[in-house]
């Protein structure tokens, strides 16, 4: 039987986000902005609902007097986004 | 957790549409080639050209050829200031860079000790570990590169080490500039312009 997919990760965005996060240690919120070619508002919402989820961290801090945001992937949201890819596969080869 | 089926997703997106973005986020955060040579160019010239000042007048019986390595606390300082002023601009770590930073760490606390403690066993074991380290740090690099040259190049240092060992206390100054520049400065400059010119693609 095939699995359901995890609805947190089953979004175009949020899905880029956790991709872009997996591959890299940790990244600032304007590199996630401009490699996932989305708005800062829908940015900011999506990476509340993975931060929400436990997906990812999320440290703010200030660089040069401007706030700066960095996110990094969790143990869960790596598990998480195993398990998506996964499913997804099984949904492919069972078309 | 809250599941729900793909077809009933928000954004209805399909499973090949899935793939197809992770696909592409993990390739472009992982294409880009994560030094830019700085390091490698600077202290290969810098030591090179302490290295050869002091063998050209140790040659002509000048005796204060010692001082330009007095040259090398500024450069650190240099180069302190351009990392620190690199990783500011920097809006992405990745792990390679977590790695090279262990890698060049334990590099210098290696040739430190080695500069510091060495000379009890004569100038020519100092200089011999010295080049297996620069051997060892650029050979390492250059696998986590995936840098061909850096590779390539780090062997050299490994032959001139070997070199040293037969060669009088003078030749050592000449036998470490050779090492340094196909180590450190030929590679370097590789590094550079494929950096450079990745920046443009």
């Amino acid at each position: 039987m095939l699995k359901d997919l995890d609805p947190i990760l089953h979004s175009q965005l949020r899905l880029a986000v956790v991709s872009l996060l997996v591959s890299v240690k940790e990244a600032e919120f304007t590199y996630l902005k401009e490699k996932s070619n989305s708005t800062a508002g829908n940015l900011s919402v999506q990476i509340q609902k993975l931060k929400e989820a436990g997906y990812i961290e999320v440290e703010k801090k200030f660089k040069d007097n401007y706030p700066q945001t960095i996110c990094k992937i969790t143990p869960k949201g790596l598990a998480a986004f195993e398990e998506y890819v996964k499913n997804l596969k099984q949904y492919i080869t069972k078309k | 957790m809250e599941t729900t089926t793909i077809n009933k997703e928000e954004e209805n997106l399909l499973p090949e549409e899935s793939l197809l973005i992770i696909n592409k986020m993990i390739n472009s955060a992982k294409n880009k080639l994560a030094d830019d040579g700085f390091h490698l160019i600077f202290w290969g010239w810098l030591v090179m050209l302490c290295a050869l000042t002091q063998y050209i007048t140790l040659k002509l019986n000048y005796d204060w050829g010692a001082l330009v390595w007095m040259l090398l606390p500024l450069g650190g300082i240099f180069s302190a200031v351009y990392g620190y002023k690199q990783a500011k601009t920097q809006k992405v770590k990745t792990h390679i860079d977590t790695y090279l930073g262990y890698l060049w760490g334990g590099f210098l606390i290696a040739m430190f000790i080695t500069l510091a403690f060495g000379y009890a066993h004569g100038i020519k074991s100092t200089y011999f570990f010295l080049m297996l380290l620069y051997g060892m740090a650029t050979f390492i690099s250059g696998g986590i590169l995936n840098f061909k040259p850096l590779i390539f190049g780090s062997l050299f240092s490994f032959v001139f080490a070997i070199l040293s060992v037969f060669l009088g206390d003078i030749d050592q100054f000449l036998c470490i500039s050779a090492a340094l520049l196909c180590s450190y400065i030929i590679p370097g400059h590789l590094l550079k312009s494929k950096f450079k010119s990745q920046q443009y693609a």
